[in-house]
Order: C-alpha cells, then structure tokens, then sequence
C-alpha cells in the first residue's frame, strides 16, 4: 500500500509543529502501582484477574474482575482523611499522577503555569459515587445527599484536582471517550502542545466503574466474561475461547512537553509521542464497524502524522478486549493497512494481564509501548492457546519476546465507534 | 470533654483536611480558626445530622460559631426531642 507522506515528519500544515516528548509516567492497575512493578508484571506474563470483592457479586452473571489490591498509594500521596473526598477514580489519578509528576522532575508550581495542561480521560467518572448517592435519595429522601456527591462524580474534577495539587493553570478539561478515553486524553494533550499552546500537559485516564451497576449492564449487553472459575484464563484475546472483556481499574498518567521545554531544564526523556489518530466508525452504538474502516483510518492517520509507513512499526499494542467483534475487527484492520507487514509486526494485548481499564486503559497501554521501546522487550497475549483462525497474526502469545522497535502504536476503539491510535517513538 | 463532645470534635476533625484533632479545642471558632469553608459547613451539617439523627437548618447553622456551641446545640435538640 502506498501513500504520500509528509515531507516534514511532526510538522503541522502551519509549520509550527512542536516536537513531543514523554518525560513522566505513572500508573495504578490491578498488578499494582508503578510502572516498574506493572512492567515487570506484564512481561512475565501475569494475570492480575480475580474475584470481585468490592461489592457481593453472587448474584452478578459475572464475579471476576481486575481489581486495584491493597494499599494502592505506596507512596502516601494522598492522606487517609482526604481520601473521604476523593472517588475511587479520583484517588487512581491523584496516586498515577503524583508519580507521573515525580518521575518528571519537574517543578511545581511551574513557573509558568498558564503553559501547563491537564487533560484526563474517564468513561465513567464516580459511577461508585452516583450509584450510593442514588440510594441515600431512595431509602433517606432528597435531603440526606451528601454535599460531595457532585465534586465526586464528575469527570472534570479528576484534571481540576491534580490542577490544584501541581499549580497547572493552563487548559485543563476531562476527556469522555469510553474505552478510548485516556488514549484521546493523550492525542489532545500531545496536539496542544505541538500547536505551541502549552509547553507541559499531564495527561492520561482513570476508572473505577468495577460497581454493581457497571457490572450488571456490562452483563446486560452480553460484553463481559464471565469465566469466573478460571479467572487468570478470562481475558483472551485473539483466543477462539474468548467470551467477553474482563472489566478492571486504575490510572495511567504521563507528564507530556515541548522537546524544547524539557531539553532547557534538562529532564530525563522517556520516548516522544509522534503520531494521533481519531475517527469515528460512524456505524453502531456498540458494535464496531466489522470491516474495521473508523480503526484502519485512526491508524492510518496516526502513521501519516508519524511520517511513518507501516513497516516501521516494531509493535502494535491492541486493543485486543478478548471480544469476538473487536479481535476480528481489529485483526482486519491492521492487515488492510499494514500489508505484507501485517504478519511481520509483533502485536499484543496487555489487556490479557491488565483486564479493561475502560477510559485508563489507553494511557496504561501507550506507557507500555514507551516501556517497550526502552526496554526492548514486547510483552506477551496471554492465554491465546487456540487462536481465532480469523485471527492470524503474530499476538506474541504467552511468553515475552526480545525485539528493538523504534515506533510502536497503541490502539483504543470505544463502544460509541469512537477509535485513537498513538504513535510512540524511542528518545533521540 | 464528655462523650458527646469527643464525637463532635470527630466529626469536625473528619471534614477538616489540613486540621489535626489535637488543635481542635471547644472554644476554637470553626470558621475563623480551624478555616472551614462553606463546603467544610455544609459537609459538617451532613455529618451531624446523620451521626445524631437530627435536622439543621441553615438558619440554625449562622447561629453556630464554635465546636462548643455545636456540642450545645445538640445537647439541646436531643433534650427537647
């Protein structure tokens, strides 16, 4: 497949295109906190899927999930009274960013803080909060409701309290995408800063919607897996036994800036963010398109911004939900527009370990392609012992492999058609 | 402090990110000296109500300036009830 490039590789149409750089990462998953720890975690292939304990699922057609374990905030970023304002959601973000920020080295408040951005992904916000909130009304009537009800439940809040917390006084805005929340959170961060509207953005998703109410209208729309025996074996994608995602929780947050602004002060820089793609399938209110056009074009857009063609991407992190429509779908798309390449490229699904973070999952799984490039190392699809035949390409299945990718491209599709496709590239 | 009282200083040492229990004493005034805000006030009144099964109104509530005169008023509304 051949195509035009552009001359110029990251420059905007303007010519005034900023080149992007990741300088801090943090993330809360149900492997644990940290990148270190999640990475270490997914390529060896571990599974961090088990009972539903956060509220009784024995009645629910599924009673597995990934669940954030323990003590999350390993590094006390938030006190345990100021946790009673803060949704489950919104303590993932604060504990993903608070180590995003660290790692950045970057020093808060900044200087100039009209410059800074933060822009944040959830599909759900605090659902757990509204689905309390909802029964207080019902059992105590409509003047028991707790004055923190709303703070809690609205998305916004998530960027307006890190906002707080680093003195960023810049845009700052939640992003509502579904399970391509946090990947759309990155694309738009990554374009305001290439635009030269800010210099630093924090960026990324958080979720925590593992609530009856979720659980139950997952269940409803027959999405979910519900291989609660087996529950390291529930999420499989690309796997010919595959019944539906496994929904999970948590927080992947980057400091994003200028490769100028980050160079000046000297910051460590992780990888650069060189290519978004969005579209819409424009075809169903959960289905994705089965040709897969709106996820081939997201790519295909995502490439041209790259001033790639397809056979320089090292690794693909697939969306890969472990469903039968979206593994096909996905599948089709990148053989259309990767070609020859297509059998060629290694492939995965963290979402095998991770479970759906939902609106977090895309902006854990571009931390992975990051950790990839640096690392040299393609995490495993585990549980894929017997491939979909519609599924033929190489997912990596089960076990690790060494390779060397320059550019790596992380896929989100949400139910709504919406699809954002990231393109990351090692420093230098 | 009697019993009573201990709860109070609870509940308002709860809502009260940045305040230690320890600086909390019956005559602090809860605006001005332990600088609760309005939301801190309407949390509070939330708090209250629920752990002493009473309601406040909000015309009740500009009367209320300090941890003491809280205890009070429960006291009363618990007296009279």
């Amino acid at each position: 497949m051949t195509r035009t490039l552009r001359e110029h590789p990251n420059s905007l149409e303007d010519g005034v295109g900023h080149r992007v750089v990741v300088t801090g990462m943090g993330m809360v998953t149900c492997l644990g906190s940290g990148v270190a720890r999640n990475w270490e975690a997914v390529r060896s292939g571990i599974s961090g899927i088990g009972p539903i304990t956060l509220f009784d699922a024995s009645q629910f057609i599924t009673k597995i999930a990934g669940e954030v374990r323990g003590t999350f905030d390993v590094k006390g970023h938030i006190s345990p009274k100021a946790c009673r304002r803060l949704d489950r959601h919104q303590q993932f973000a604060l504990i993903a960013g608070s180590d995003a920020i660290e790692d950045s080295g970057f020093t808060c408040p900044p200087e100039d803080p009209y410059r800074c951005a933060v822009i944040v992904g959830s599909g759900m916000g605090g659902l757990q909060t509204i689905e309390s909130g909802v029964e207080v009304l019902q059992t105590k009537g409509p003047r028991k409701n707790s004055p923190l009800m709303i703070l809690m439940a609205v998305i916004n809040l998530a960027p307006g309290i890190l906002a707080t917390k680093y003195g960023f006084r810049g845009p700052n805005f939640g992003v509502v995408n579904a399970c391509a929340s946090g990947a759309t959170a990155i694309g738009e961060a990554f374009r305001i800063i290439q635009s030269g509207r800010v210099d630093v953005a924090l960026t990324g998703g958080t979720e925590a919607v593992i609530t009856p109410l979720s659980v139950a209208s997952f269940n409803a729309l027959r999405a979910l897996s519900s291989r609660n025996d087996e529950p390291e074996k529930a999420s499989r994608p690309f796997d010919a036994d595959r019944d539906g995602f496994v929904i999970s929780e948590g927080s992947g947050m980057l400091v994003l800036e200028s490769l100028e602004h980050a160079t000046r002060r000297g910051a460590t820089i992780h990888a650069e963010i060189v290519g978004y793609g969005s579209t819409d399938d424009a075809f169903h209110a959960v289905m994705p398109d089965p040709e897969g056009k709106g996820a081939y074009h997201a790519m295909r857009m995502a490439l041209e911004d790259a001033g790639i063609g397809p056979e320089q991407i090292g690794y693909i992190n697939a969306h890969g939900t472990s469903t039968e429509l979206n593994d096909k779908m996905e599948t089709l798309a990148i053989k259309n527009l990767f070609g020859k390449a297509a059998h060629k490229v290694p492939i995965s699904s963290t979402k095998s370990m991770t479970g759906h973070m939902i609106g977090a999952a895309g902006a854990v799984e571009v931390i992975f392609c990051v950790s990839a490039i640096k690392t040299g190392t393609i995490p495993p699809t585990i549980n894929l012992e017997n491939p979909d035949p519609a599924c033929d390409l190489d997912y990596t299945a089960n076990k690790a492999v060494s390779r060397n990718p320059e550019y790596a491209l992380s896929n989100s599709f949400a139910f709504g058609g919406q699809n954002a496709s990231i393109v990351v590239k090692r420093a230098g | 402090m009697d019993d009573l009282e201990k709860r109070v200083v609870d509940l308002i040492a709860e809502v009260l990110v940045d305040v230690n229990k320890e600086n909390i004493q019956m005559n602090s005034k809860i605006v001005e000296d332990l600088g609760a805000e309005s939301l801190d006030i309407y949390d509070m009144i939330a708090l209250m109500e629920d752990e002493f099964g009473l309601e406040i109104t909000d015309e009740e509530v500009e009367k209320i300036q300090t941890v003491q005169d809280v205890a009070n008023f429960i006291r009363e509304r618990q007296k009279a009830s």
